[in-house]
């Protein structure tokens, strides 16, 4: 893995890589630069989660030009990747992948809920047909005890390796005055799961990301499931742009002027 | 080109949470969790999310204001030490040591908060120590 990184950077085959490092015990993504080639030698694959998709997309919009290397350490990666390509956020040709997997994004064990959530909540390791056992009421009354629990951090949209958009409209300045609270639920998290139709590619880190233990993959894996019933599309693995692609080759829409 | 991950702790409050700040270009573009951080195990608050906007804020203050006639007048530290310590000498002088207080902070180190004490009950002379953590 190391000798083919330090070639692909001596060749200039990539400009930059960005993989892991481990710093201070902690597993830490890291830039692995020609000029500072010796650090090759530390690459390592790791377990740790981190969306380096979502560096990649970050390094591009910065330097277009550049050529970026990116280990892929996780089975989702490759889907991410993928997804970015179908919505023109990173450039096929600028990208190269090595593939390193020591991590998957199903976690090992399934967690056990604590009681307390069992009886009124939803559990992460549940499916999305668990969810459905029980009557509309109940499922209803379990996801909003969960998403009760939200404090509006904004974690699951940061760390998303397929959120992207330019302006979000979680707090876009036009839906969310500055000085007022963040949308209320379940607004908050049923915008989030419309949006993650045909992109979410079930890696795991928003679950992982959120303070609160909402099961938003199980949320995402629901909607997921419809994208592909409804639209045959299979998120991350289909060539073709995502069925909820409105942008197209003239404006269809009027845009309407706000008045200040 | 410059781009690099640097490891560092939240300033907020007293949790600590491990952060990693992405640095592109010397210039701190993103806040992420430290994903391995015993402390906060790869989550975040929404100021933590959000450390990297502060950093880079044009409203940041940069050096020392004094507050002259009622104005605030760009300085250098030693003279707003300066001017500090002699306001405070004044109103010790007038007024006795404890109608000075001294408020810690959660988000600054054991020793720090030590030495502020210190600096109240040496210093000043007065036992008015209270921290923004007693609500």
């Amino acid at each position: 893995m190391q000798a083919q990184v330090e070639q692909w950077l001596k060749e200039g085959k990539v400009d930059i890589f960005i993989g892991y490092k481990k710093v201070d015990g902690h597993v830490m993504p890291h830039f692995f630069t020609k000029e500072n080639i010796d650090e090759v030698k530390d690459l390592v694959a790791g377990q740790a989660h981190y969306s380096l998709e979502k560096v990649a997309t970050k390094v591009a919009a910065e330097h277009p030009d550049m050529k970026i290397g990116i280990l892929l350490a996780r089975d989702c990666n490759q889907q991410a990747l993928h997804v970015l390509y179908v919505w023109n956020q990173l450039n096929p040709n600028q990208i190269q992948t090595l593939e390193a997997f020591e991590a998957s994004s199903d976690s090992e064990q399934p967690e056990v809920s604590a009681p307390y959530k069992q009886q009124m909540g939803l559990g992460k390791s549940m499916a999305p047909k668990d969810m459905e056992a029980f009557d509309h009421a109940e499922r209803f009354s379990r996801w909003m005890y969960e998403f009760s629990k939200c404090l509006k951090c904004y974690g699951c949209r940061n760390i998303c390796p397929v959120c992207f958009c330019k302006e979000c409209s979680l707090e876009h300045k036009d839906l969310v005055r500055a000085g007022n609270l963040p949308p209320e639920i379940p607004i908050f998290h049923l915008v989030r799961a419309v949006h993650m139709a045909g992109r979410c590619i079930d890696c795991g880190l928003c679950e992982e990301a959120c303070p609160s233990d909402i099961p938003l993959r199980l949320l995402y894996r629901k909607v997921d499931e419809i994208v592909q019933d409804v639209f045959d599309y299979e998120t991350g693995t289909s060539p073709d742009q995502s069925p909820f692609s409105v942008l197209g080759e003239k404006v269809v829409l009027e845009p309407i002027p706000i008045n200040e | 080109m410059d781009y690099k991950f640097v490891p560092s702790v939240c300033p907020y409050c007293g949790t600590g949470c491990g952060v990693l700040f992405e640095v592109i270009d010397g210039k701190i573009v993103g806040t992420l969790p430290n994903k391995t951080h015993p402390v906060n195990e790869g989550k975040l608050c929404i100021k933590g999310w959000n450390m990297h906007e502060y950093v880079n804020s044009f409203m940041r203050l940069k050096q020392p204001l004094v507050k002259t006639f009622g104005r605030f007048i760009k300085t250098e530290w030693d003279e707003a030490i300066q001017v500090t310590a002699d306001r405070f000498k004044k109103i010790i002088d007038k007024h006795g040591p404890d109608s000075v207080g001294v408020l810690v902070s959660a988000k600054i180190t054991n020793e720090e908060n030590y030495l502020a004490q210190k600096f109240a009950r040496a210093v000043i002379g007065t036992n008015n120590v209270d921290h923004c953590a007693r609500l």
